[in-house]
């Protein structure tokens, strides 16, 4: 405020509407500030940051660019993607200074889009900014790879005049013309018969191409199977992952003849439309060749400015896999268990409790791994407050002890003790990644078998870990394993979900019904009774009046009848032990970081959510057609999220939708994806009698909070 | 993954019995500027195992001269501490994998996060 004051001394008539626009700046910079940790530098430099000019708002960097280059010459002009802002930076600080002059305050023109852009300084921009990637990691276009004339030779290579293989092939497949090299993809299992090569190999006249590949370092190996698809425009096949253990990492695709869009999606929800040029090659790898889907978009090509009548064919080269995948994403893994074609986010027919350890395997697979690396960057945003207990514990420790955490998630608790040597270990790579990008160190590993050696650790933590486990069995292996890593004399702390929500006549938060919310949203963000989660309430039935007390009948609690799984309400108290707990996803929100305090003022959490709300206004609009969806669940997004139910200031009437279904619809009419977690909730007394039944530990402590049953062990021998 | 982390692994292959240290094999090295916490380092090194950090640090080709046998009094030794503490914790292997030196078993390191799960017949 004292340089407006400043400025207003200078400059002795500022118009009202001048003093609008920098009120308007002053606010846009402070907002980024808070949310984005870009500070703004009081004196001209040679860089900018272009608030509303961002790819979040809809704003194309042609568009941009073209107008920023008017001021001066530009170095470099960063648009991380679905941010509400750009940077960029000018040879001179003359220039500069032009476009702060002629820009600020301005509106300019996208497409149907129009913004009014807000230019502040800033010091520099940061080579992270710089090298933020639009499309999925993993994932590069190569434009113009090939040139025409050997477009032609690739597509006169194809002898189409059919073998009795395609015969069949092209029987089954009614939307296009398919034709296999090197190995006979199946259609039945989506693999690759790898005991069956067929003779011919691949055709000659792909050689070059290939060989180009290599020289390019697109691609390490030789590929040795290639699939020949022709596609009239509107054919397609639905979006799939290829199958992890038929092929490599690397998979080439080769464009030829019309261009088409490529949507690759998230299991989180993200699109990211990927426009395919004649003669392009896409090269996916990593987690856009195993983890996200891709199939044609067949719906939005129309209103894109594509040749209506186009045949398209592409070539797509793989090396076929003769050892099981070993991938980072289990969860779309069929070497691990997932299955082979992806499964919507609808629930298939119940699951039931497992009895061998293989189904017990399958059961966590599918409704825990899968659903945490799905849901991991909306789930992380809901859990930023560490429990005070196991704080208090964490603090207890002594400097320099090593501390495991064991199903760390996305790190809460490792940075707690900065004293302490922490390391932390999960299932789920999503969410390691987050603890990775934290700056923690963790690992991928399975709870029930840690690569640490055995009496390597001083403490242990295991927070809402040991409730995924589908068998008594496996919750036994899984604190057998938290003290074997132990020293002697060590000690471990274990939270788990209990049955009993509401314990010495205090019902946990978990059950307390939230205030209704501004928003009105129906879905529930967190079932995690100590997160005061200011934000959206479910209906809550009238279960809440039964208070749960503890009675005889609880021991058969924990048999379902016909052995189904039921689906929990959330927010209500538990009627049976084994059950799934809905997640509701939500578009990436924002929670700021480690809010100091007391996190329970829900007026706090209110005003926060306003703020945010009123940014993502102007960030609303968007490009569908060549931009990424907003609200891609990076834990980094703030108001960009482009919540439109959020803009209302009234509780949306709206209780079926969430806010990510609306943004959505903007797109596609695919409703907000529910996932299914398996919990078994401990009865009082239970996680004791577990721990009872390990060898060379005892219980120094056990205790209910907040709707968890905690126990703290401690090894003998010291 | 910084080499505290590698000083920590063990490969945990069913059947293994020296699986400590993993072999690194390094595609790619990062090296990053962190906080310089004198006290925290001295603290750390009675908890490692140094001739598994010092053999780590060599194959990286990150050794410096990192002695081969920790040297006494290094409380007080701020150099010593600076060179610890640049290679347990400023050094990371973005990319490569770990591999067990008794199966030969290899678990990628991807983005600098090592996935140590086992399949389903190695457990």
């Amino acid at each position: 405020m004292d340089s407006s004051m400043e400025n207003n001394v200078k400059t002795v008539r500022r118009s009202k509407e001048e003093k609008k626009v920098l009120r308007k700046q002053l606010k846009a910079s402070h907002t980024l500030l808070k949310h984005e940790g870009i500070s703004t530098a009081a004196q001209p430099t040679k860089s900018l940051v272009v608030a509303n000019g961002g790819l979040g708002n809809g704003v194309s960097r042609e568009g941009l660019s073209a107008a920023l280059k008017e001021m001066g010459e530009v170095e470099g002009l960063v648009m991380p993607p679905h941010k509400p802002y750009a940077f960029v930076t000018y040879r001179s600080e003359e220039s500069a200074r032009n476009a702060h002059v002629h820009l600020n305050g301005q509106m300019i023109q996208c497409g149907d889009n129009s913004v009014t852009l807000y230019l502040s300084y800033v010091e520099s921009v940061t080579h992270e900014e710089q090298t933020s990637v639009l499309l999925p990691e993993g994932l590069v276009l190569v434009e113009d790879f090939v040139s025409p004339e050997e477009e032609a030779v690739l597509l006169s290579a194809i002898d189409w005049s059919s073998t009795n293989d395609d015969i069949t092939a092209q029987k089954a497949l009614k939307h296009r013309r398919v034709k296999h090299y090197g190995f006979e993809f199946r259609y039945d299992n989506n693999n690759v018969d790898k005991d069956k090569p067929l003779p011919a190999g691949l055709p000659e006249e792909c050689l070059p191409v290939l060989e180009r590949c290599v020289s390019s370092e697109h691609i390490s190996m030789m590929p040795d199977q290639l699939t020949v698809n022709q596609y009239e425009s509107g054919q397609g096949i639905p979006p799939h992952v290829d199958t992890h253990s038929a092929f490599e990492d690397t998979i080439l695709s080769l464009s030829l003849g019309a261009k088409t869009v490529m949507d690759f999606r998230h299991p989180d929800g993200r699109v990211v439309a990927v426009v395919l040029p004649g003669r392009s090659l896409l090269v996916m790898k990593g987690e856009s060749r195993y983890l996200w889907t891709h199939g044609p978009d067949l719906g939005t090509q129309s209103s894109l400015t594509l040749s209506r009548r186009g045949t398209r064919t592409s070539f797509t080269f793989r090396k076929i896999r003769h050892e099981p995948c070993r991938c980072a994403f289990p969860s779309a893994c069929d070497s691990r268990g997932a299955p082979s074609t992806p499964s919507p986010a609808l629930p298939p027919s119940p699951p039931t409790l497992p009895c061998c350890r293989a189904d017990a395997a399958r059961l966590e697979e599918e409704y825990v791994h899968r659903v945490y690396d799905a849901i991991a960057s909306h789930f992380s945003s809901t859990r930023h407050s560490p429990w005070p207990r196991v704080c208090h514990f964490l603090a207890s420790l002594p400097p320099g002890s090593v501390l495991a955490d064991v199903g760390c998630g996305n790190g809460k608790y490792l940075g707690v003790n900065p004293d302490v040597i922490a390391v932390g270990c999960d299932r789920s790579g999503a969410l390691i990644q987050i603890c990775a990008e934290r700056g923690f160190h963790a690992f991928v590993s399975d709870a029930l078998s840690v690569p640490l050696r055995t009496a390597s650790c001083d403490a242990c933590i295991s927070i809402a870990v040991i409730h995924h486990f589908s068998t008594q069995e496996r919750r036994l292996a899984a604190v057998r394993e938290l003290v074997r890593l132990l020293k002697p004399g060590g000690r471990a702390l274990i939270y788990v979900w209990a049955f009993e929500q509401e314990y010495n006549k205090q019902k946990s938060k978990y059950l307390k019904e939230s205030n209704k919310e501004h928003q009105g949203n129906h879905s529930p963000t967190s079932e995690d009774s100590q997160e005061p989660h200011g934000k959206s309430s479910i209906h809550i039935s009238s279960h809440l009046e039964d208070s749960c007390r503890p009675d005889d009948s609880m021991t058969d609690v924990s048999r379902v009848t016909d052995g189904k799984l039921s689906v929990h309400t959330n927010r209500t108290a538990f009627n049976t032990q084994d059950l799934l707990v809905p997640w509701h996803l939500k578009e990436g929100k924002k929670r700021d970081d480690e809010e100091s305090g007391d996190s329970s003022k829900k007026g706090k959490s209110k005003e926060k959510n306003k703020k945010t709300s009123h940014n993502s206004c102007s960030a609303s609009s968007l490009n569908p057609k060549t931009d990424p969806s907003p609200g891609s669940g990076s834990r980094l997004d703030t108001s960009d999220a482009a919540h439109i139910p959020d803009c209302k200031p009234s509780p949306s009437g709206n209780t079926t939708q969430t806010s990510s279904s609306t943004v959505k619809s903007e797109l596609e009419s695919s409703p907000a994806p529910v996932f299914h977690r398996y919990y078994h909730v401990f009865q009082q007394g239970e996680l004791e009698q577990l721990c009872a039944q390990v060898n060379g530990v005892k219980v120094q402590s056990s205790y209910h909070d907040q709707g968890n049953w905690c126990v703290i062990l401690q090894k003998d021998g010291l | 993954m910084k080499l505290l982390t590698h000083n920590m692994l063990t490969s945990h292959v069913k059947g293994v019995s020296k699986g400590y240290p993993l072999l690194i094999k390094a595609t790619q090295v990062k090296v990053n500027e962190v906080d310089f916490n004198p006290k925290f380092v001295s603290r750390m090194i009675p908890k490692l195992e140094w001739g598994a950090l010092v053999q780590a640090a060599e194959g990286l080709g990150h050794r410096q001269d990192l002695p081969g046998e920790l040297v006494s009094d290094y409380e007080q030794n701020e150099d010593f501490l600076k060179k610890v503490h640049r290679i347990l914790l400023e050094v990371e292997v973005m990319e490569g994998c770990l591999q067990c030196p008794e199966s030969g078993r290899e678990f990628p390191i991807s983005k600098g996060i090592p996935n140590m799960l086992l399949n389903e017949d190695e457990v």
